[in-house]
């Protein structure tokens, strides 16, 4: 049983099809890659997924859920949370503060509850702070936890995207070419890390045009092409098949 | 020892102004400084406050009429209650109105956002203006009771009265504000302004934030006008003029610092404080060219400002979490 099912999306800009009655579906505690050439629709898939888009057609189901329509809070609220190819770190806030932050269920988010239930959200704000603290160590930025994220560097906003991501608890992971610009040493911690936390029940749907991570790290890769899925396999069937070759791996 | 009273009496009406510049500049640091919401219609807000109070508290005002022409429209309301009374339903009704401004505005851009505000302070003045039978119309409203009143009238008295209702108006808006700033919740409220698209993917409900955030504002800018017609003898629908009501407090939070309370309330005081002393200098100037004189020190204090410290007199402090 998938744990996120995309049937038949439709999306279209002005008078361009950037996703084009795109079907595919994600296995639960895959690393699955999503690969294609520039223009092919990967990110606005994820954003249509995320809920930062609205489909014009179509269904997405997630956890058997219907989620499509439901406002970004809210599917991340279910579990589903995406991180941005170009980081959108919060830049005047503390790294910590980005992680606090993006915790689920902080009873201190609604107004309502710093006056009817205080002692909820200073207890809360303690229990999320300590589990931030433990997530900065697993992405090596613990070092980092009180500077401005907009004082880090490329790579560091890398891992801060993937920390973030983590706070929210999610079942699913769509991380937007979450090692571009990264160097090898570091990607390769990173890799292991989503590959640590997959075996801890994580799912990972991720966009990747590092053809080496892709081959190594993910259990399926599905390619994309002109708004469409036009290949789903293991890698090294995918990587053969002529299609695939023809239009995005080259010869 | 005698004191010179008149000199402290002018200094006390001074400080007050200046604490309802500072109540409406902590209201519009909240939408503007803290969750980057651009509002260009302060002085909207500050008037459906100020008028909502005016009515509450003030005696009955029938119309005045002479051979059956009416020559004073004035007011609704008279009703005379007591000035708590009236401060409250100024924040509910200014909160209200900030709310339903909200609810449509804050789904567009911020730009739009602004032009939408500066509309609707600019519609709700000639309302205020032309439908007289209700707000007195360019007549304003008159006999506005004091906070005490004494007898016979001690403007000295008075005075320290007015300041110390107004400095305690001040610092519990101010502690509340600390409190629901420094929160999680505020927290959201400041990364909406850093990146509301990357918030809402955080599982942030940021257009309930926004709204929130843009009604307490609203709030305090009511509570501000409450405060307003304190220190007025009549209350005139000129005072709301976005000149003097909606730029002027862009001004002081730009200066004294942008998300930082402390700093807004030091350039409340120092930008109303160039009127006061313009004021002062009237008289031995003799012309009226100060007044031009005082706005020309504020565009260049402006531009310096922007220039060589955009972050304002007190910049917002970076929040180490223990």
């Amino acid at each position: 049983m998938a744990i996120l099912e995309v049937q038949a999306v439709e999306k279209s800009f002005g008078g361009i099809r950037a996703v084009d009655r795109c079907s595919l579906s994600v296995e639960p505690q895959s690393i699955t890659g999503l690969i294609g050439p520039n223009g092919a629709g990967k990110s606005t898939l994820f954003n249509l997924i995320a809920g930062l888009y609205r489909p014009d057609g179509g269904e997405i189901w997630f956890a058997d859920r219907r989620i499509d329509g439901l406002p970004p809070y809210a599917i991340v609220q279910l579990g589903l949370t995406k991180t941005w190819q170009i980081p959108h770190e919060l830049k005047k806030l503390t790294v910590l503060e980005n992680l606090v932050l993006a915790a689920k269920g902080h009873h201190g988010d609604h107004f309502v509850n710093l006056f009817l239930h205080p002692f909820l959200v200073r207890e809360d704000e303690k229990r999320l702070r300590k589990q931030a603290q433990s997530i900065l160590a697993l992405t090596q930025l613990e070092a980092l936890a009180h500077d401005e994220a907009a004082s880090l560097s490329g790579g560091q906003k890398k891992l801060l995207e993937l920390a973030r991501a983590l706070m929210t608890d999610p079942a699913i992971v769509l991380l937007d070419e979450p090692v571009a610009g990264v160097n090898p040493t570091l990607a390769s911690g990173l890799m292991d890390l989503i590959e640590q936390l997959r075996k801890q029940g994580r799912t990972f749907f991720l966009i990747e045009h590092d053809m080496n991570v892709v081959m190594k790290r993910c259990d399926t890769v599905i390619v994309m092409h002109q708004g469409r899925k036009i290949a789903e396999g293991p890698p090294e069937t995918v990587r053969k098949d002529p299609v695939v070759i023809d239009s995005y791996l080259g010869g | 020892m005698a004191i010179d009273t008149g000199i402290l009496t002018n200094v006390a009406l001074f400080a007050s102004f200046s604490i309802v510049y500072a109540v409406l500049a902590i209201g519009f640091n909240l939408q503007w400084g803290y969750t980057g919401l651009f509002n260009a219609g302060i002085a909207g807000f500050f008037l459906i406050g100020a008028y909502t109070a005016a009515i509450i508290t003030t005696p009955p005002d029938p119309p005045t009429v002479l051979g059956g022409v009416v020559i004073v429209p004035g007011h609704w309301g008279g009703l005379s209650w007591p000035f708590v009374v009236g401060a409250s339903f100024a924040m509910i009704f200014s909160g209200l109105a900030a709310a339903l401004i909200a609810i449509p505005t804050l789904r567009l851009r911020a730009d739009y956002l602004a032009i939408a505000t500066l509309a609707f302070a600019e519609i709700i003045r000639r309302v205020t203006i032309n439908f007289d039978t209700f707000t007195g119309g360019t007549n304003g409203i008159t006999r506005i009771p004091r906070l005490i009143t004494y007898e016979p009238p001690d403007p000295f008295a008075g005075g320290m009265v007015l300041l110390g209702v107004g400095a305690l108006v001040l610092l519990a808006v101010f502690l509340l504000l600390h409190f629901t700033l420094e929160s999680p919740w505020g927290r959201v409220l400041r990364a909406i302004r850093e990146d509301e698209v990357a918030t809402m993917a955080l599982g942030k409900n940021t257009l309930l934030s926004k709204i929130q955030a843009f009604a307490l504002g609203g709030a305090i800018m009511g509570l501000a006008g409450a405060l307003f017609i304190e220190t007025k003898s009549y209350l005139d629908p000129q005072d709301f003029a976005p000149a003097l009501a909606t730029f002027p407090i862009w001004v002081m939070v730009i200066v004294g610092g942008a998300a930082n309370n402390r700093g807004v309330i030091i350039g409340a005081f120092l930008i109303y404080g160039m009127e006061y002393v313009s004021v002062l200098l009237k008289d031995y100037v003799a012309s009226n060219a100060i007044y031009y004189v005082r706005l020309m020190i504020i565009g260049a204090l402006l531009i310096i400002l922007i220039i060589y410290r955009p972050q304002g007199l007190l910049p917002e402090r970076r929040r180490v979490l223990k």
